[in-house]
């Protein structure tokens, strides 16, 4: 079955490193809030600003999770001392959603997928089911793997940060907007490239995704 | 317009530290066997009660044991028409752990293995199943495969999912909840005065959920999803998202309030989640006072897999008619709600069964007799 959604705005962010000159201070102005949030939850708190969404359904993806929490959570073990309560609570994979809707007060529905390399593609099809209801939806994908001693592991992802937002809705308009599923313009993990690619590509001209779920 | 096919489930199997399959976890339950552990391996110089599954084979082959468990016993004949559906909250840790620890560094870390969808790639290359989709919702993780389960079938997208909670013991997990100071050193009482905590556990629990009835299905009636939008760690002290959670549930399923009959609690034993849920079950209720219980005093906190195993239990009260007992149970705290201290025989229609995690994520499941 295949269920169009029409892509009502997009926002995505990306960096080799790390994705400096964000608003974060701007958009969440109490220090004690901002100090514990991850890059991640940064990261979409900067896109939905972008986007003007803070209310409402949210599904999000990430791959890799919150891997700087994850890795000091390792070094806490290893060297045998307490794993500090911080990094273990920002160690679950919807930490950043999370975050997102405490600071926006937003009660609904919100769930995270990590479907490894397809997991933006997860997304947009388990928005895509979702989307039947007729509501308005925010999709989410991000990934922050620029940890300390990366390059270990990662021989070939130049964008160590990146995340994507998508406001969408169900259409029955005709596909106008053909998007690949693992192929990107730039070198970003696999897990992001499927809505980095429609986001990249939206325009109000080519707004009409297809998703074959 | 949306179609909406009936969702039942039809057959489930598991395994945890209360037993090899639902019958023994069921009977550990109504028995109150001791299935908990004390361990001293995870935590240095510290004593905490774990739920670890007594077993030589490994978690892989234990997730397919009872996959292929449940598959043979259903009617199926292939998977082109089955979506896998996993929740988990820690995927392959067990694995980046094991490396990690081993060699003090990330080099020999299969960063494939450390990912959520490990449990994913793993069972399609020994069933084929026509897609697969992994959720990762902390403690919420299978309950929310089971919701999106239902959606799936509900509109007619699938006829068939097999829904897959699992997570094993890893230190992350074990260490981090002793950060956090929720870890017990005893068995876990939920609601009691006298709680002291919880315990980490690891399970593996699957349902194959389908649009056709059988001989000994059951309905999968509702669901109500919500986030708190209160705190990271601690629940929303009148428990407002859990209500509402659950409210939602009866509202996609129909039911009246009065025809629930027994709660599977969340019910951790930890004071912020006991007085949040226990506020919760009451502001929504009120006076009429269904059969409240939580399990994990003996199955111990299965975190991302405790949707799924205690959707099992749910569907197993349904099945058997029998309210399972709160053990460790022994000084109420809050005597608004109705906490069975032993099983009992009684005729049970509807069934909530609660899932809330970090982030303030709930989702409540309704299940009822066919």
């Amino acid at each position: 079955m295949k269920i169009n959604l029409k892509i009502l705005d997009a926002s995505y962010l990306y960096g080799e490193n790390e994705i400096s000159s964000l608003n974060t201070k701007k958009i969440v102005p109490k220090m004690m809030q901002r100090r514990r949030l991850t890059k991640a939850s940064k990261l979409l708190l900067e896109l939905m600003n972008n986007i003007r969404f803070t209310k409402g359904r949210i599904i999000y993806g990430t791959a890799f999770g919150e891997l700087l929490a994850t890795s000091k959570i390792l070094k806490s073990i290893l060297n045998e001392e307490t794993v500090s309560p911080t990094d273990f609570q920002n160690s679950v994979y919807n930490t950043a959603v999370s975050y997102a809707s405490i600071l926006h007060n937003n009660e609904e529905e919100i769930l995270t997928i990590s479907s490894g390399d397809h997991t933006s593609l997860s997304v947009l099809k388990v928005a895509a089911v979702k989307a039947m209801d007729n509501d308005e939806l925010l999709l989410l994908c991000s990934e922050t793997i620029n940890i300390e001693n990366i390059d270990v592991l990662n021989k070939c992802q130049n964008y160590l940060e990146c995340a994507v937002a998508l406001r969408v809705k169900i259409t029955q308009e005709e596909e106008s907007l053909f998007y690949k599923t693992n192929k990107s313009e730039i070198n970003v993990p696999i897990s992001m490239r499927a809505m980095l690619n429609i986001a990249m590509n939206f325009k109000k001209s080519a707004n009409v995704i297809g998703v074959e779920v | 317009m949306t179609k909406f096919n009936t969702v039942y489930i039809n057959h489930f199997d598991c395994i945890s530290c209360a037993g090899d399959n639902s019958l023994d976890l069921f009977e550990s339950i109504c028995l109150n066997k001791n299935t908990l552990t004390l361990d001293e391996y995870y935590v240095p110089s510290k004593i905490s009660c774990i739920g670890k599954i007594s077993t030589n084979k490994t978690f892989d082959q234990l997730l397919y044991e009872k996959c292929l468990n449940v598959l043979n016993n259903s009617s199926l004949q292939n998977f082109d028409d089955t979506l896998l559906i996993v929740g988990s909250s820690v995927g392959g840790m067990l694995h980046t752990e094991n490396s990690y620890l081993k060699n003090k560094d990330y080099k020999n870390i299969d960063y494939k293995k450390h990912m959520i969808s490990s449990i994913a790639v793993f069972l399609q290359e020994k069933f084929s199943f026509r897609d697969d989709v992994s959720f990762s919702t902390a403690c919420t993780s299978s309950a929310n495969a089971l919701a999106y389960a239902k959606e799936v079938i509900n509109k007619g997208i699938y006829k068939n999912v097999l829904v897959v909670g699992i997570d094993s013991l890893s230190h992350t997990t074990v260490c981090g909840f002793s950060g956090l100071s929720v870890l017990s050193s005893e068995p876990c009482k939920p609601f009691d005065k006298n709680r002291n905590g919880m315990n980490v556990s690891e399970a593996i629990a699957v349902l194959l959920l389908q649009d056709k009835k059988e001989e000994n299905s059951l309905l999968f009636c509702g669901v109500g999803y919500s986030s708190d939008a209160h705190h990271m760690t601690q629940p929303h002290p009148e428990g407002k998202g859990a209500k509402r959670a659950m409210q939602n549930a009866l509202f996609s399923g129909n039911i009246d309030i009065k025809d629930v009959d027994y709660i599977n609690a969340h019910g951790t034993g930890t004071k912020a989640n006991d007085a949040s849920e226990t506020a919760a079950i009451h502001s929504l209720f009120k006076n009429y006072k269904p059969y409240v219980c939580s399990t994990k005093s003996i199955t111990g906190h299965t975190l991302g897999a405790s949707g799924a195993l205690e959707a099992i239990i749910t569907c197993m009260v349904l099945q058997k008619q029998i309210i399972t007992p709160n053990n460790n149970l022994n000084e109420i705290e809050n005597n608004e709600l109705n906490f069975p201290l032993q099983t009992i025989e009684k005729k049970v229609s509807y069934a909530l069964s609660n899932s809330f995690a970090f982030g303030g994520n709930n989702t409540s499941l309704l299940f009822g007799l066919c």
